[in-house]
């Protein structure tokens, strides 16, 4: 028995290696870059530093990328759950079709969604689709200029990273037992109070999870701004391209990479500790 | 309040697929449009941009070099990915929890983190940019995948199995060929195909790594940058079309997967 086990284990190994060559140390190899201020293998060693973090504060330009790409992930997250609750709702509840409705809803998620965007850079073009067909309707008599703008990063973020958040809400919703609320309902709850005090609470832990896979891509993301955005709309992944690609300041283009990192495993590390709050909950029988 | 239709409910939710959709809708009608611009009325239907596609070298070259590396990289993860599971769910006991939270790192950290600190690493062992670099990121990112869409069904499967093989006679490695991999052949395609797509897709640890290379993802990207041309609607139009093939297929290897199954038990 041991030794089978002992076997199985041993199948470990090569996955680990690969993950710890190819991922792993990468990682630690920007987090050495991050905290010194020259090339690893410059041969004058190296000098640990922290004016690479630092220079992120210093200058007003970055701390403006930095806040604005918190802002506009931000609004990207609320919006997602507003237009994906909903949806998970009744999907969840609502109707028998729900696992055919979300396999067609993962669809154009397969297809790259550098398409998708373009289709967007279509639609909302100031002689595109939209504008067109509102002008023909004789909705508007101008056309609207809304490309290359933070809303238009914004619209193409929602769009793209929405069905990540129907998934997990769907699967949270679809777990609450229907006869909580009509137990509240029985109790004298009113409808829309019932389902702030039942089926809403017990979906947080679906929103938290829904936001960890929105908000962090979000942050992270550099086609969309780069196709949609306008000078207003730079963010820190267009920032972290220019450090690499065109400036060449690895050490400082690390930091900030670091600094998102962070960023995201913060948030990871606070999702983890509400879901263990959430687990508690739910050991009570609640 | 029970047999009330939920109309509200039900239009939003046919709203939102048609707000999901609509992307698609766009590029297929342009597709076959016989006009040169984006602009209604329609100008009669056209398969030139389908010659024109077939007739763009770079762009074959690009559909080739993601072709190949999404077969290397999904076989590749498939097969370590499956090991690596195998190990974490039913061999380790210490550090269980922390080794899975390790593994799911490149599922939950921004794609720039990884892609970044993938180039700052080649370029510092001074590995050459290009597809092999591109393949050996893109596994050890599709690992994760495999591990996530794995772990249920191999939590399901008991090892007593195993072990009356073995009590049996059969060497370790006989009965992980003969009992194990045949359980879990549907959901090691499945994880196939799941590492598939995600490199197929993968832009942005892609744009870093490929180097002077081409890929599908990035060649549209370039497009995209410096005008459009409705070749880009025909390759969308191919890719949906194969990933409706290789859904149905999924679903299929499920079907027969689950038939298989019943009559076992």
């Amino acid at each position: 028995m041991s030794n089978i086990s002992k076997n199985n284990r041993n199948l470990l190994y090569p996955g680990l290696l690969w993950f710890a060559i190819f991922f792993a140390l990468p990682l630690l190899v920007i987090i050495i870059y991050s905290f010194t201020d020259n090339y690893i293998f410059s041969g004058s060693g190296l000098h640990f530093t922290m004016n690479n973090f630092f220079a992120i504060f210093k200058k007003q330009h970055y701390l403006l990328i930095l806040g604005r790409s918190l802002k506009i992930s931000f609004i990207t997250t609320v919006f997602s759950i507003i237009f994906s609750y909903p949806v998970a709702y009744f999907l969840a509840k609502k109707t028998r079709f729900d696992r055919l409705l979300i396999v067609f809803l993962m669809i154009p998620f397969w297809i790259n969604y550098l398409i998708r965007i373009f289709a967007w850079k279509l639609l909302l073009s100031e002689n595109g689709i939209l504008n067109q067909l509102l002008l023909f309707a004789g909705i508007f008599d101008e056309p609207f200029k809304i490309l290359y703008s933070q809303t238009a990063v914004i619209l193409g973020l929602i769009y793209t990273y929405t069905p990540m958040m129907v998934l997990p809400l769907y699967a949270t919703i679809l777990k609450i037992d229907s006869s909580l609320n009509e137990a509240a309902r029985d109790l004298g709850a009113s409808r829309i109070g019932a389902f702030f005090d039942i089926t809403f609470r017990l979906s947080l832990t679906g929103i938290f999870a829904g936001t960890l896979l929105v908000f962090i891509p979000a942050l992270g993301s550099f086609a969309i701004p780069a196709i949609l955005g306008g000078t207003d709309s730079m963010m820190i992944g267009n920032m972290v391209e220019n450090q690499f690609l065109h400036v060449g300041n690895w050490n400082f283009g690390s930091a900030f990479t670091i600094a998102l990192a962070a960023l995201s495993i913060a948030l990871i590390l606070f999702y983890s500790r509400i879901f263990g709050l959430e687990s508690i909950y739910r050991d009570r029988g609640i | 309040m029970k047999n009330k239709k939920p109309v509200f409910l039900t239009v939003y939710t046919a709203l939102f697929f048609i707000y999901i959709f609509a992307p698609l809708i766009i590029i297929f009608i342009f597709a076959w449009n016989g006009g040169e611009g984006y602009n209604f009325p329609l100008q009669g239907t056209t398969w030139k941009w389908f010659l024109e596609l077939f007739n763009d070298r770079m762009a074959i070259k690009a559909i080739k070099n993601s072709l190949v590396i999404a077969v290397v990289s999904a076989t590749v993860s498939a097969i370590l990915g499956t090991a690596l599971t195998l190990a974490v769910i039913k061999g380790v006991r210490k550090f269980k929890t922390a080794l899975l939270t390790l593994l799911m790192l490149p599922v939950l950290m921004p794609s720039l983190t990884i892609g970044i600190s993938a180039l700052v690493f080649f370029r510092t062992i001074s590995f050459p940019l290009g597809i092999p670099a591109v393949i050996l990121s893109h596994v050890s990112i599709s690992l994760s995948y495999v591990l996530l869409s794995m772990m249920g069904r191999i939590e399901g499967i008991n090892l007593e199995i195993q072990e009356a093989c073995i009590d049996l006679g059969a060497s370790w490695f006989a009965s992980l060929k003969d009992i194990i991999f045949p359980i879990l052949l549907p959901a090691i395609l499945a994880g196939w195909l799941f590492s598939f797509m995600i490199s197929w897709n993968e832009f942005i640890v892609t744009y870093f790594l490929i180097g002077t290379d081409v890929t599908l993802p990035i060649y549209i990207f370039s497009q995209l940058r410096f005008g459009i041309s409705p070749k880009v609607n025909v390759i969308s139009v191919l890719i949906t079309i194969f990933t409706i093939l290789a859904i149905v297929i999924l679903v299929a290897l499920r079907r027969i997967y689950l038939k298989i199954r019943a009559k076992i038990i």
